[in-house]
């Protein structure tokens, strides 16, 4: 059995990489700062409407790989992006491809709430503004009371929707910002560790909110915590030094993991 | 010639007892077992610093004062027909007398003067004297308490820095000082102007037209022939700095953004510094180029359209104010914009804004406070600035809304009524420190508002 | 799905539609910063292209080359080079005389028209000769003198032949003589030694900066003398002694709004305080250089104060540790660290107040002053305020002059702002 691990452990990735019907596809990802290789050739299929979750050690490229998928590593300069990610069968890096479409479908909430300085309205109702997705006002309040329902922070605001986005507690800012990114109507939610900034109790909230959101959207969660992933995902992904070493089931990852480094990080012999 | 010597003296003799101080601190140090408390450095420090202060104080009380005294005094060799006669001016005869001091002579000045002269410079000897022997008693007394009081228990570095700690103090305070002189000068001078002129005609009037006392009495010898109405002087001032926000703003707003969120970092390394060098040039260039270059521009080009453009327009020097004005509103809103944290931005992004949405609808509001500041820091420069007006707009008071016509502002009058001569008792000079006070109130006022507004909408993204 | 969110085909159909909309707008506002930007370096160069194009020629004068005899006893009668003696001399005459004997004009009135070609300050420029080379004496030199600004503006084509005589500013007959004098190669251009050397003078031909710029000098110094260790001393007294209470705060807001006063009001103060009251003479560099001190002592307070919190709290904790003194942390630690940043801010104080002229104009250095200062109590006055002055001045000559004036000032900002530039990155400390 080692043996077979070793051999294992040199290129391919362990366990269910692909899914039936994925929403989006990556091939043979590599992303370079520079010289410094930060994603090492990875293929991974994210499915249609489930939860997975991207765990492993601190500075193993889990955010950088997952920026990929929107294209935010376009900010970085030093960033090249080399393989291709397809949605739809279209590769997203394509020169042709404009990006604000893209973002559009595939939406990003982030490790710190950013609310908008603007009230708890604008920021939900930024994105259909933009996009001109309401047609008219009524449209939009709806759209807007929706988006803030199916995040879970109507109740608690809608008596003062024109009152300041930043003046909210961590957790309604952060449930506030998913209210945001659903208001676009995404077809994928890309979460870069968006509990760590929060306390236990509002931590609580948005995990069950993930759980439940994983029935409309594909969400791809970014976490730090192997708990929080066992909670909240039913495929897990584990990366380790920019290399994806194994993809599965959450429950089996953490019970029966087949790779000698992801059974080491689960155990916490590493990370 | 004399008080320079003096001071080189005193300064001499403050080094001797600093070597004395270090003497005696060897002496000290020699003939006892333990070492002391600082080094031998600090114990010359000490008398130098101990000698020369107090005898520094008095020889630049008395140097200062003297003149004052003389001239309280010399009063009484004044014979009194010239007092009584009716120009009898005390600066002027003072000045007189002054020059015949310094051997100043054109023609035969009377003989009074040339007797008062004489005691004066008899009374300056005497003064001379006198410094000399009190600031060398000073200076040696101290000297030898110092050097007394270098005993073994002395902790002379402490003495040394707490003299020296307060030397800084001191200097701190000259900051405060200037604010008071400045505002004494202003407003004593303007109190006065106000006893003979009435506020609301100088806020309200419409007609600016100071005359000299002299003026008035020689010509058509009027009542009320100057008028003070500085109605005229704030709205030109208004309308150039209006012309220069219509300039500069949309350059500098434009130009933040595109240094800010378009620009790469060559771009920005170049064309940042460029835009700095506007804010460089001494006005008195802009003002030059104004009026030798940008106004006969304008008129040739207004009388192909069939505009008369006067060839001192509000719109030339408004033009050229507001191209110096563009850096400061270029800088400040760079950083303020620059200061938006990238976490807004992302989120931006993240939902698919263009960048042009980003800029305008996310990072632009939230930098609105601080650009709206540096807005209003840039018309408090428009508005206190003083050479561009003078070299390109006109010098006469001029109630109009059109820019191609010429106007004044409120420094212009200042600069042209206190360049030249002026007497200050009459309205005419005095009207100038009125029209400062007001610069000073309407400047400071701004600059307050725009800190205000920062300071309120900072806690926005915190 | 509830009907009023929409559902992600329909949300991206919407979204493809509205791209080539939102593209062009975001193109647009690159394009306005760019415009933006251009215009404002358009701005620049326009300004720098004016100054330099007029400021240019104003370095070259036309001068006339004449054979002068240097006759001891016409030019220096009393024989002993002494002023009087100059001034009683005919060396006036002489020139005149050599001048006729080329273009030879005849009656009064065509003499009066041709000893105005010839500069006014004919007579000082023999005398300089023969006092610097008494050897001269007894020889016949070639001379090169000034022509009158008239006379240069007209070589230089702003006065045309072909507009009637009774419109030009010089008659047909001296055109005559000047093409006589051409004729015979003796009109030159050549690099002005006036516009460097000379002083403030009413002829064009004759003006100078040189009188300005000593009096910018010895203006600077004092208010470099004076503003510097003040500042630092303020800046270091508020960052590190003071404690912080409602005193220093007050300290503080006064600083920043001396920052914010406009320039012509320090003026102000200098003319009432220092001038009226305190009696000092009008127009003296000690007294400028006291305004601009003042003027000065906020912007290095300000930038000193920033250099000083730069310098990180473990140098002050390691010295500190070892037993130094407040005192001697501040003046052995502290200060030596943050010097490159008090060094650059006071630099570009520094360029400021060269260029200032309103405060100054203010305190009455705008007399009309000859001589050269030789000291900060003489009477004097400043580049800029030689600028200011010269403006008025309607002559061709003076507008080139004072664009080249410009150029001087303008280089010598350039500098000081440069070397506050290479200061600043050679001495950058990455902590």
């Amino acid at each position: 059995m080692s043996n077979n691990n070793d051999l294992k452990s040199l290129d391919l990735t362990v366990g269910d990489v692909f899914a039936q019907n994925p929403r989006l596809k990556a091939r043979n990802v590599s992303v370079f700062y520079g010289d410094n290789k930060a994603i090492d050739n990875v293929t991974i299929d994210i499915g249609n409407k489930e939860v997975i979750s991207f765990i492993g050690p601190s500075g193993c490229g889990k955010s950088t790989f997952l920026r990929c998928f929107n294209r935010m590593n376009d900010t970085i300069d030093s960033c090249i992006v080399k393989g291709k990610i397809t949605i739809d069968d279209e590769n997203i890096y394509d020169k042709k491809i404009d990006v604000v479409p893209l973002r559009a479908r595939i939406g990003m909430v982030f490790q710190k709430p950013n609310p908008f300085p603007k009230s708890i309205y604008d920021n939900v109702a930024y994105g259909p503004r933009i996009h001109g997705l309401s047609e008219n006002k009524d449209h939009l309040d709806g759209i807007v009371e929706e988006s803030l329902k199916r995040a879970g922070l109507w109740e608690e605001v809608s008596d003062r929707l024109d009152s300041a986005g930043t003046g909210l507690s961590g957790g309604q800012q952060q449930r506030l910002c998913i209210a945001r990114a659903i208001a676009v109507s995404p077809e994928v939610i890309l979460m870069d560790e968006p509990c760590s900034a929060l306390d236990p109790i509002a931590t609580a909230k948005i995990e069950e909110l993930i759980h439940e959101l994983g029935n409309d959207y594909s969400i791809v969660i970014v976490t730090h915590s192997m708990q929080q992933a066992a909670r909240v995902s039913k495929r897990t992904a584990y990366f380790h030094l920019g290399k994806l070493i194994e993809v599965g089931r959450t429950k089996d990852i953490f019970t029966r993991p087949q790779h000698h480094q992801t059974e080491a990080y689960i155990s916490g012999k590493i990370g | 010639m004399f008080s320079f010597y003096l001071l080189i003296g005193i300064l001499l003799i403050s080094f001797v007892f600093f070597f004395l101080g270090n003497n005696q601190a060897k002496i000290l140090a020699n003939s006892n077992q333990k070492k002391l408390h600082s080094l031998k450095h600090y114990y010359g420090l000490y008398s130098l610093l101990a000698s020369l202060i107090p005898t520094l104080g008095i020889f630049f009380t008395i140097t200062i004062c003297d003149d004052f005294l003389f001239a309280e005094l010399i009063k009484k060799y004044i014979p009194n027909e010239v007092i009584n006669s009716k120009d009898y001016n005390f600066t002027i005869v003072l000045a007189q007398i002054n020059n015949s001091v310094e051997g100043l002579i054109f023609g035969t000045p009377p003989e009074w003067v040339t007797n008062a002269a004489e005691i004066w410079k008899s009374w300056v000897i005497k003064s001379n004297i006198i410094t000399a022997v009190v600031c060398a008693i000073t200076i040696f007394v101290s000297g030898f308490f110092s050097l007394k009081k270098i005993k073994f228990e002395f902790r002379s570095r402490n003495a040394v820095e707490k003299i020296v700690t307060s030397i800084l103090a001191v200097s701190s305070i000259i900051a405060i000082l200037t604010t008071i002189a400045i505002i004494f000068s202003v407003v004593f001078e303007s109190i006065r102007f106000f006893a003979l002129i009435p506020y609301d005609e100088f806020l309200f009037g419409t007609v600016w037209n100071p005359q000299f006392e002299g003026a008035e009495r020689a010509g058509s010898g009027q009542e009320g022939l100057s008028q003070y109405g500085a109605i005229p002087l704030f709205v030109g001032t208004f309308l150039i700095s209006i012309i220069a926000l219509c300039v500069s703003v949309p350059v500098g707003l434009f130009s933040a953004i595109y240094l800010s969120e378009y620009a790469t970092t060559k771009e920005r390394a170049f064309f940042k510094p460029l835009l700095e060098i506007l804010a460089g040039i001494p006005t008195v260039v802009y003002g030059f180029f104004a009026a030798l270059t940008v106004a006969p521009f304008l008129r040739s080009t207004g009388s192909i359209f069939g505009l008369d453009v006067a060839s001192e327009s509000a719109l030339a020097a408004g033009l050229v104010m507001g191209i110096m004005i563009i850096p400061f509103i270029s800088s400040l809103s760079d950083d303020v914009i620059n200061a938006v944290p990238q976490s807004l931005r992302d989120a931006g992004y993240g939902l698919g804004s263009t960048k042009n949405e980003t800029v305008m609808k996310i990072v632009l509001p939230a930098a609105l406070p601080g650009v709206v500041a540096s807005i209003i820091l840039a018309v408090s420069r428009a508005v206190g600035e003083t050479m561009i007006v003078v070299m390109a707009a006109g010098l006469a008071a001029n109630l109009t809304a059109n820019p191609l016509e010429a106007v004044t502002t409120v420094t212009s009058q200042i600069v042209t009524i206190l360049v030249g001569d002026q007497e200050f008792e009459s309205a005419k000079t005095l009207s100038a420190f009125a029209l400062a006070l007001t610069l000073i109130i309407i400047t400071l006022a701004m600059n307050f508002y725009a800190l205000h507004i920062v300071k309120k909408y900072r806690e926005q993204y915190e | 799905m509830n009907k009023k969110i929409i559902s992600p085909s329909d949300a991206s159909n919407i979204v493809r539609k509205s791209i080539t909309k939102r593209r062009t707008r975001d193109n647009r506002l690159k394009l306005f910063g760019r415009i933006a930007i251009g215009l404002a370096v358009c701005f620049l160069l326009i300004l720098f292209y004016s100054i330099f194009t007029k400021g240019y020629p104003g370095f070259f004068q036309y001068y006339v080359t004449l054979d002068i005899k240097f006759d001891r006893d016409r030019i220096d009668p009393k024989g002993d080079l002494s002023d009087n003696s100059l001034f009683d001399g005919e060396a006036s005459k002489i020139v005149n005389e050599s001048l006729y004997s080329i273009i030879q004009p005849k009656g009064r009135k065509e003499k009066k028209l041709a000893k105005k070609i010839v500069s006014s300050g004919k007579d000082v420029r023999i005398a300089k000769m023969v006092k610097n080379n008494p050897s001269l004496f007894g020889t016949t030199t070639s001379v090169k003198f000034a022509l009158d600004d008239d006379v240069d503006s007209f070589l230089r084509g702003y006065i045309k032949r072909e507009t009637p005589e009774n419109e030009r500013r010089i008659s047909d007959k001296v055109i005559q003589f000047i093409d006589i004098l051409n004729e015979e190669g003796r009109i030159s251009y050549e690099f002005s030694d006036y516009v460097l050397s000379g002083s403030a003078s009413g002829n064009p031909e004759m003006a100078g900066i040189k009188g300005a710029f000593i009096g910018s000098m010895l203006t600077l110094s004092v208010c470099l003398l004076i503003a510097f260790p003040l500042g630092v001393a303020t800046a270091v007294y508020l960052e590190e002694i003071a404690k912080k209470n409602r005193i220093t705060e007050f300290i503080e807001v006064n600083i920043n709004n001396l920052a914010a006063v406009p320039s012509v009001v320090f003026g102000i103060m200098g003319l009432a305080i220092f001038i009226s009251i305190f009696g000092m003479p009008r127009s003296i560099p000690l007294v400028g250089g006291m305004v601009l001190a003042l003027m000065t002592l906020p912007t290095i307070i300000i930038s000193s104060r920033a250099a000083i919190r730069a310098v990180p709290p473990s140098v002050r904790d390691a010295a500190y540790g070892i037993g130094a003194s407040k005192i001697q942390v501040i003046f052995h630690h502290v200060i030596p660290l943050a010097m490159p940043g008090m060094l650059t801010g006071t630099i570009i104080g520094m360029a400021q107040a060269l260029g200032e002229t309103a405060p100054l104009l203010m305190i009455g250095m705008v007399a009309f002053i000859v001589d050269i200062p030789n000291s900060v109590l003489d009477p004097g006055t400043v580049l800029p305020v030689q600028i200011f002055m010269w403006a008025d001045f309607a002559e061709r000559m003076f507008i080139q002059k004072t664009s080249a004036a410009i150029i001087v000032l303008l280089g010598f900002l350039i500098s000081m702002n440069a070397l506050a530039v290479y200061l600043r990155k050679k001495l950058e400390r990455r902590w």
